[in-house]
């Protein structure tokens, strides 16, 4: 056994990275991504790789079926059985109008259609006690009823149900008797309260539930024909991964398996390089995304949601997801001038296809990527390593017909204005992440991938006084997959419990929710590794008693007295500071219980680069004309491939390899650390 | 300036609009009191230095109007004597402001002696002093009831806390610590928008920045009049009635009258009569509800600017309930004010259909259920607004269970949040079904009905309802939406129909029941598609009697398919019947 394999399907290629633990080389392969059955581009990449899947101990999958299936509205006919009162929730939600001044807003629309959302009688109290049983002839009824309306999945979800889930637990086991459909409790996916987020949460895993089942059941019998022997495994959104069973079960765990697996390998990087706080950001085609990473940690919340805008609210999913955010502009961001004639970029792209002008495959629209190669930030002739043709005179063209004419100045002065803007769209996006989140992006090194991450990069450490960047030496194509290579065996559990902290025996009920949650910690990785060696780590939401919001903090693993829960509050007053600037004299209380258990997988190092060639000048490849700040400069340009750590680069330059650009200000200087990752650097 | 720099304005434009972002979450994250932090009850601006907002980040909608009234103020008393480091305190109602809650601050920035920029931020305050907690009342009949008015005085001087100010304003207060805590977030939000103008001037130079100020007014112009030449012009009115004057039971007669030209967009509310209890709206309120409006018709999406609102103008006579005078009371004020914006919006909406619905259930049901919660000794306090159903599109049917148009990016709270935290039931949550919607072409959306049952031994109850006597307006045929109200059920008695009623004394066992009314329809009924009225009949929104009655479609009650032949012939009968 001696590889280990990660699969990422992406919006356009489905990668596939393959690691020989022996030798230490890497394979990778993309090919297309097939929309209508995902799986197909999955096997093709495993055909293509030539990796003799016998000899593979361990495939990590990152797919984007789940929130596919959600945008789409592809997902199962769902029949939802609720609490007598309660039959509107998913109609009601919050009822915020979050484009304010539209008087046209519209809500998402439920997922399940008010006739296929029928009441039964029973309720649960806040503390868990039972004001009425369940009536169990009020889940027969509804269940004939959802059965002739020919219902997919279903879905219990009761109030307060996270107090006390007996009452979804019994209505499971009697629609279990009759149906073999899959059924979806609230309670399992979170035990989080509100009832509209944790009932819509649980909603999307029933409607999501049957095609992941489909879909990952035929991948696991490809992957043994394949040779395949072991369990494979999906990323979750959490940055852990977890086997293909539990998926199977809670799909909506992986809403966001893609993008997360980049976090999870920019923190790998942090790690070998001795970095620990960084801002990744991952430059794509088509949007920018930023991420947090603070003591090699990523922030892991439960208040994601799907489709929300600055205008629209979106679906809620109460799972663990690390924090990102992501913004409309990208590598083939369109270019536009509005109606007061002010010039824009994104959030519209070209895509891959038709892609920016200078593809010549039809693309008509100026992008990013045509702003770059008319000023000689990209090189025509070395994208992809040749194997793509440039037109760079079709990039002028529609700069020229769209752009410059408009304002009367130069094609060259165009396409600066437009790389200007969407550099300043990518600074926002990580300004949102540090400073609307309390931290100060000084402190913070920036690991730019992805293919317009090195370009925004540059520009962004001088406005936000970022000292540090980091290039991967990953080729950014294949980052995520190579990620998923990084990642950890990883559950979360979390459960609402309020404990007021100043209360007598506290800490007692405290050390019992750990125990329990720990106990069931154990019993998950037992039967999905059958391992017991796995690290266990504690965090609470809290707050100040009267307050709404959170802050999540590190709770000792140890047995929590008096005196640890003292200190357990002045870590809590010191977050909470952070975050909010203030702290106050009032009680604290714990909401959430939540506890990450990971099985630590065996880590890779990167291979040591050997100097690749003596001199720096054996790596320059050519002298370019660049267009930059107003000016025409000569900047040399090298080959990343030939780079060695002793060399150093003075800005303005560029560093190029096939699947990346790397600029380099006046201001800034670039090295090579011995593993080839680019670090380019500014100030002293 | 060079032509190539048009680029590095468009992200000056920008950086502004950010530094102001940037304010509006560090008081979010920084305020004490929930209603910033949570209702966010807030909105943040930044003004050239002739007091034009250049860019203004509202938490609710009602706010988009208040901050260059107080700009403009501060402009008028202290040119000339302003020094770098002051800030500004103002909440008197009349000339710049709302109700005594809402706080102004305002702190000027300047480049070596010359007046740059004004920095404002306005929060609603717990306490202010008056008559009952909470300062904001609905039996109040003068000013001096509502607390302490802090007309424009200097909070900061040249940096240092003015201790003489500070103590009066604290002085004055229920909840001192709360007051100082919210004063001192706002003044710390405003410097790092103060730092963020001062950085950009630092690297792109004053000139930049000041032409930047005024490109974003000039383009705010432009954007404006463009959207002015899309809509229908000519002169559009509306009336209607406010359910009481404040303190009897008398309806009050409003209107407005709409000019849409190519340049101006003027609301004129001549004609509307005055109120005697706090409902009324001071001007710049009225302002606010207006450009409400004027931004669903123009485009509710563009950046607020002083340059965007140039051509609205606004009309209300003093001593009407849209322009009251010294000393009237205005600490309910977002009754009338709420008004202002169904007016012209009631005004325009026949015309403007493609950004404009029907009437909604306009009154934001202010409730607040409290008392001590038996099992702790400890106080609690439900204090919210209410959704309810908003009117229908001339192309769609309304939504059902949103927040009024006073409030926007407003969450309701979770039940099982408030269940945890005190001694109530919510019995039920659901929609409005009972009370129906308006009917139409496309229906109305639905109200909600929120039971709220009390768990401890005593608790106090008051809700203040509006939109009871006179419902959501229906357009082009579609009928009207129904009332909004209450019911008190205590044991032992029969249950009571109420509108407004403060501090009634609830006991365990009592139940009270908000319902909140359904939007109006727009169209005909009887041109319904008959496969909506048989899916609203499946989802159980409608009965079969009403598809029958009020549709004209003929349902099988067993398998609901639609009796084609039936329908013809009933919608027919009924259309006779109609003329």
């Amino acid at each position: 056994m001696v590889y280990r394999v990660g699969i990422d399907i992406g919006g356009a290629f489905t990668d596939l990275v393959a690691y020989d633990d022996e030798t230490g080389e890497f394979v990778w392969v993309k090919d297309e991504t097939t929309p209508h059955d995902p799986s197909i581009g999955v096997l093709n990449t495993v055909v293509k790789s030539k990796v003799d899947f016998s000899k593979v101990y361990s495939i990590i999958h990152g797919q984007t079926l789940v929130i596919n299936t959600i945008i789409e509205r592809k997902g199962a006919k769902v029949g939802l059985i609720t609490t007598k009162g309660y039959r509107d929730v998913l109609e009601l939600q919050r009822s915020n109008r979050r484009d304010m001044y539209n008087f046209r807003y519209k809500k998402p629309q439920s997922l399940i259609p008010r006739y296929l959302r029928l009441e039964v009688d029973e309720r649960i109290m806040s503390d868990g006690t039972i004001l009425k049983p369940l009536n169990e002839e009020d889940v027969k009824k509804a269940m004939e009823k959802l059965l002739r309306e020919g219902v997919e999945s279903i879905c219990i979800s009761f109030i307060n149900s996270y107090a006390n889930p007996i009452h979804e637990i019994k209505a499971g086991e009697i629609v279990r008797k009759s149906t073999d459909l899959p059924i979806t409790l609230g309670h399992e996916i979170t035990r989080e309260w509100r009832e509209y987020e944790r009932t819509a949460t649980a909603v999307l895993n029933a409607y999501v539930k049957p095609k992941l089942e489909k879909y990952l059941g035929k991948l696991e019998s490809e992957f043994i024909k394949h040779g395949f022997s072991r369990k494979p495994f999906v990323m979750l959104s959490s940055g852990g991964v977890a086997s293909f069973d539990f998926a199977k079960k809670y799909p909506i765990y992986t809403i966001e398996s893609g993008p997360v697996a980049g976090v999870i390998g920019g923190i790998h990087v942090a790690k070998l390089i001795g970095e620990k706080n960084v801002i990744i950001l991952d430059g794509g085609s088509t949007t920018t995304k930023a991420s947090l990473v603070e003591d090699l940690t990523s922030r892991v919340h439960t208040e994601y949601y799907v489709e929300r805008t600055r205008f629209t609210a979106g679906y809620p999913v109460r799972v663990p997801v690390v924090d990102t955010f992501e913004i409309g502009n990208g590598g083939t961001s369109i270019a536009w001038i509005d109606e007061i004639g002010n010039l824009r970029v994104g959030p519209k792209a070209a895509g891959a296809y038709p892609g920016p002008a200078c593809y010549g495959k039809g693309g008509k629209e100026p992008t990013v990527t045509d702003a770059y190669v008319v000023n000689g930030l990209i090189n025509p002739e070395y994208l992809l390593g040749g194997a793509m043709k440039i037109y760079r005179e079709l990039s002028a063209k529609t700069i020229k017909e769209k752009i410059a004419d408009h304002y009367n100045i130069s094609v060259e002065e165009a396409s600066e204005g437009i790389i200007k803007l969407a550099n300043e769209n990518a600074a926002y996006a990580i300004r949102v992440v540090s400073v609307q989140r309390g931290y100060d992006p000084r402190d913070f090194t920036l690991i730019a991938h992805g293919g317009s991450g090195p370009m925004f990069a540059p520009f962004i450490s001088e406005e936000l006084e970022i000292k540090k960047i980091i290039v991967p030496v990953i080729p950014p194509g294949v980052f995520s997959a190579w990620g998923m290579l990084t990642t950890d065996i990883r559950h979360d559990l979390v459960v609402t419990e309020i404990i007021r902290l100043d209360r007598e025996n506290a800490s007692k009920r405290v050390n019992e929710i750990y125990r329990e949650l720990e106990a069931k910690m154990l019993s998950i990785f037992k039967e999905e590794l059958g391992v017991a060696e796995i690290v266990l780590q504690r965090y609470a939401d809290m707050r100040y008693y009267g307050q709404e919001h959170t802050v999540k903090v590190p709770i000792p693993s140890s047995n929590i007295n008096d005196s640890e829960v003292k200190k357990i509050i002045e870590r809590f007053n010191e977050y909470h500071e952070r975050e909010y600037a203030f702290r106050l004299d009032s009680p604290v209380e714990i909401v959430n219980f939540h506890l990450v258990g990971e099985y630590r997988v065996k880590k890779f190092e990167l291979k040591e680069l050997n100097n690749m060639v003596d001199s720096i000048d054996e790596a320059i490849m050519q002298e370019r004309k660049i267009y930059i700040n107003g000016d025409e400069l000569n900047v040399l340009v090298y080959n990343k491939q030939k780079m060695s750590p002793r060399f150093r680069i003075e800005g303005p330059a560029i560093i190029e390899d096939p699947t990346s650009t790397i600029l380099v200000l006046a201001s800034q200087r670039a090295v090579v650390d011995k593993y080839g990752n680019v670090n380019v650097l500014r100030g002293e | 300036m060079s032509k190539k720099d048009i680029f590095t304005l468009e992200i000056i434009k920008n950086g502004l609009i950010t530094a102001n972002e940037e304010m509006f979450y560090a008081f979010g994250r920084t305020a004490k009191s929930p209603v910033i932090y949570e209702v966010l009850d807030y909105a943040v601006g930044i003004t050239d230095a002739k007091g034009e907002l250049v860019a203004q980040a509202p938490g609710v909608p009602g706010f988009s109007g208040v901050l260059d009234f107080v700009a403009k103020e501060v402009l008028e008393k202290w040119n000339g004597e302003m020094q770098s480091g002051d800030v500004y305190i103002l909440n008197v109602p009349y000339k710049s402001g709302t109700h005594l809650n809402d706080v102004t601050l305002a702190m000027p920035v300047f480049y070596k002696d010359e007046l740059i920029s004004l920095i404002l931020n306005k929060g609603h305050w717990s306490e202010v002093g008056g008559m009952h907690f909470g300062s904001w009342t609905s039996d109040s009949t003068e000013i001096y009831q509502e607390g302490a008015q802090f007309p424009c005085v200097r909070l900061y001087r040249e940096g240092k806390p003015n201790r003489d100010v500070i103590d009066i304003i604290l002085e004055n207060s229920r909840l001192p610590l709360h007051t100082l805590g919210d004063m001192e977030a706002q003044a710390a939000s405003m410097k790092v928008a103060a730092r963020r103008i001062e950085k950009l001037i630092e690297k792109y130079g004053i000139e930049n920045v000041k032409y930047a100020m005024e490109k974003i007014i000039n383009d705010g112009y432009k954007l404006a009049l463009l959207n002015l030449k899309k809509l229908p012009k000519g002169v559009f009115e509306a009336e209607d009635y406010l359910d009481d004057d404040g303190l009897t039971d008398k309806p009050v007669y409003v209107r407005v009258k709409v000019t849409i030209t190519d340049e101006e967009f003027i609301a004129d509310f001549t004609g509307s009569g005055s109120v005697k209890g706090s409902i009324a709206s001071p001007y710049p309120a009225t302002v606010s509800g207006v450009r409400e409006t004027y931004m669903a018709v123009t485009d509710p999406r563009a950046d607020l600017s002083g340059g965007y609102f140039k051509p609205l103008k606004v009309i209300a006579p003093p001593g009407s309930a849209f322009n009251p005078v010294k000393p009237a009371p205005t600490s309910t004020y977002w009754e009338a004010m709420s008004y202002a914006t169904d007016l012209v919006w009631k005004a325009l909406a026949p015309h403007v259909p493609d950004k404009l619905t029907a009437g909604h259930f306009l009154s934001i049901l202010a409730t607040i259920l409290g008392g001590i919660d038996d099992r702790t000794g400890e106080p609690f306090a439900i204090v919210e607004p209410q959704a309810g159903g908003w009117g229908a599109g001339y192309d769609m049917d309304g939504e059902s269970g949103l927040v009024a148009c006073g409030d926007g990016e407003t969450y309701i709270a979770s039940n099982e949040v408030y269940e945890k935290h005190m001694p109530i039931l919510v019995e039920r949550y659901c929609l409005n079904i009972e009370n129906g919607t308006g009917h139409g072409k496309f229906r109305g959306g639905f109200g909600v009905i929120k039971d709220y049952r009390v768990l401890c031994s005593e608790a106090s109850f008051t809700v203040s309802i509006g939109r009871n006597k006179f419902p959501p307006w229906g357009v082009a045929g579609g009928m009207n939406g129904t009332p909004n109200y209450c019911v008190i059920y205590k044991q032992g008695e029969e249950p009571k129909i109420v509108r407004k009623v403060a501090a009634v004394k609830l006991k365990k066992g009592d139940m009270v029941s908000l319902r909140s009314g359904g939007g109006g329809g727009w169209g005909d009924p009887l041109e319904r598609d008959p496969e909506l009225v048989r899916m609203d009949v499946k989802n159980e929104y409608i009965t079969l009697e009403t598809a029958r009655e009020i549709y004209g479609v003929v349902l099988d009650p067993k398998t609901l398919n639609i009796n084609w032949e039936e329908t013809k012939k009933l919608r027919e009968q009924l259309k006779k019947k109609k003329k």
